[in-house]
């Protein structure tokens, strides 16, 4: 039993990062209805910005973070041109392809500049572990849920509260009764888009930090699992992305412990499955994919 | 002359994987699984040739229908989400299927070697070709009998009223259903047939190259089988031909001399060619425009 528990402590830690990559992802498909599988490599040519920063300027925590986050909105904006703005919006399969060729581009120009395999990168709090009882957490996992809970409600107080929010929700319902309404589509998805890519630059930049390095493999890592946690939670789901991230990183590390490394991505994968097939629309998604429907079937 | 040969059997191949994604997306589904039904196409037909001796059609055929089995398998489940849903849920079952090659040992003693897959090494030394004296030149003519084949089968099924069902059912559901179409079996059969191509492609694949590891089954190649048929266009199979004959021939070889930059080109190539011919390729015009050339009326 006290070997679960520290499981699943161990489980949330990773699992808020999870969250915030997911956050990045139902907020980008919550627009747009289209998936991006260049958002994890993007996050990593910032965090790859971030680096550079560190080793050139030999610049601080904050500096970093900075560099980190910016580089993840450029490129985050690049991606939203390229396959996002430029492809007929009814070509779902076209933009998700060319999203996935742009992955293979940002990968090989990051690789070109940072040959080497591995990279150092800052760390925060890096070996004071915090201990409750029986059991503990490093600090700068704690650090990790304390930023990814702030970012959950600056997230939702900007969606609902401010008139760019109402924009985005706007966008996401219906766009063309958007544009009607004098909402500027284009530059409220690419804000979004935006928006989304700090928030994956701020998960990259704590990861990374956790880890102190950094590889190019990072993009295919920060793609999958963040796509794994929004799908569980349900796509377009703010409080889903956070339950799927918690979820899939205490099933994971629960897996590593009793069934050992090799089986805790089948297990991930197959959860994936599992919730898809038996409740598509995800965990927390579930009654607005049967709104969706009951409208669909009223037409 | 060795050259041209590799080059043929490789387009060969892909041609296959991209004619089994090609069948599912008539039907409308994006199905990122075609890598998976390959695995298991490859190390099936590796594993009856290598440790159980058998001729290599017969083996092929097997394991391709192996592949088919697992494809109605998952098929059922996968029918009952949609679109981004399906993407992800077919990625998961991909990678739940590498891992599950990447987790596996079977190796029996041959002589004084260990022949068998074996893990993270993968299957090494699926000697087939090599020790009943084929050459190159012959392994090539063996693929394309298979891909012409495969491709006139597609070719007639796609001319007769099965193809039509295939396509209706794409174009829309609901009209495809009230017409007393029924949506289950069509999808099945869609995604066993799939399996099938994709199962032939994979015991091809492990002869030709001799050696085989999980890493080759990754999501970059169930991209790729789905970029074939997406960039050739869904009017016709030689859309795909000529979607695998543009990135392997014409990508990855005539652009080999820009060495490491050319997967910076690759990339914005692929994102070109989707946003000028958003239905790929070899679009429906083109097909008008052939037939007009042949004298033939619009059918």
């Amino acid at each position: 039993m006290a070997d679960f528990l520290q499981n699943c402590l161990d489980g949330i830690a990773i699992g808020a990062a999870y969250a915030l990559l997911a956050l990045g992802f139902t907020l980008i498909f919550g627009v747009l209805r289209r998936l991006n599988l260049s958002y994890g490599p993007s996050i990593m040519a910032g965090v790859f910005a971030g680096t550079a920063a560190y080793m050139a300027f030999n610049a601080g925590l904050a500096e970093v973070a900075i560099a980190t986050v910016i580089g993840a909105v450029v490129v985050g904006a690049y991606i939203e041109r390229l396959c996002f703005w430029a492809i007929r919006k009814d070509m779902a399969v076209a933009s998700m392809v060319s999203s996935f060729v742009i992955w293979m581009q940002i990968e090989e120009g990051v690789t070109l500049l940072f040959p080497d395999r591995t990279y150092a990168f800052p760390g925060i709090l890096a070996d004071s572990v915090v201990e409750f009882g029986p059991f503990f957490l490093r600090a700068s996992s704690l650090a990790m849920l304390a930023i990814a809970a702030l970012a959950v409600l600056g997230l939702l107080a900007l969606i609902y509260r401010t008139h760019f929010g109402l924009a985005v929700r706007a966008v996401s319902e219906n766009p063309e009764a958007a544009r009607v309404a004098g909402v500027n589509t284009g530059l409220v998805t690419l804000l979004a888009f935006a928006c989304a890519s700090a928030l994956g630059g701020l998960a990259g930049f704590l990861i990374a930090a956790g880890d102190q390095q950094i590889t190019p493999l990072f993009g295919l890592w920060a793609t999958f699992k963040g796509l794994i946690a929004m799908m569980l939670g349900g796509m377009g789901s703010i409080p889903g992305a956070v339950l799927g991230g918690l979820l899939l990183g205490t099933v994971e590390a629960n897996a590593l412990w009793y069934l050992g490394v090799e089986t805790r991505d089948l297990i991930a994968y197959m959860l994936l499955f599992a919730v898809l097939t038996f409740r598509p629309g995800g965990l927390m998604g579930q009654a607005a994919l049967m709104a969706r429907r009951a409208a669909e079937s009223r037409v | 002359m060795d050259f041209y040969y590799g080059m043929a059997q490789l387009i060969g191949v892909h041609t296959l994987l991209g004619l089994s994604a090609y069948v599912v997306l008539l039907t409308g589904q994006v199905s990122m699984a075609q890598a998976g039904f390959f695995a298991i196409g490859a190390y099936l037909g590796g594993m009856l040739t290598v440790l159980a001796g058998w001729h290599i059609v017969p083996a092929m055929l097997l394991a391709a229908a192996a592949s088919a089995v697992v494809a109605t398998i998952v098929g059922f489940p996968a029918l009952r989400v949609k679109g981004l849903m399906l993407v992800v849920a077919t990625l998961a079952f991909g990678e739940a299927v590498r891992i599950f090659w990447f987790n596996f040992d079977y190796q029996i003693a041959k002589g004084n070697i260990q022949v068998g897959p074996l893990g993270g090494e993968g299957f090494k030394q699926i000697r087939y070709f090599p020790e009943n004296g084929w050459s190159t030149g012959e392994v090539a003519i063996f693929i394309w009998v298979w891909v012409v084949i495969v491709m006139a089968a597609i070719w007639w099924m796609d001319r007769s009223r099965v193809g039509s069902v295939l396509r209706a059912v794409g174009e829309d559901e609901l009209a495809a259903q009230s017409v007393g179409i029924n949506l289950t079996a069509v999808k099945v059969s869609a995604m066993t047939i799939g399996g099938f191509i994709a199962g032939l492609g994979g015991g091809i694949y492990a002869h030709y190259t001799t050696h085989i590891e999980h890493l080759n089954f990754g999501v970059i190649l169930a991209t790729f089988a789905i970029a074939y048929p997406i960039l050739g266009g869904l009017s016709s199979v030689i859309g795909v031909l000529i979607a695998v004959i543009f990135i392997q021939g014409f990508l990855v070889e005539v652009l080999r001399f820009m060495g490491d930059w050319r997967n910076l080109l690759f990339g914005a190539l692929i994102v070109l060619a989707m946003n000028v011919r958003p239905d790929g390729l070899f679009d429906a015009r083109a097909t008008r425009t052939i037939r007009r050339l042949f004298g033939r009326q619009d059918a």
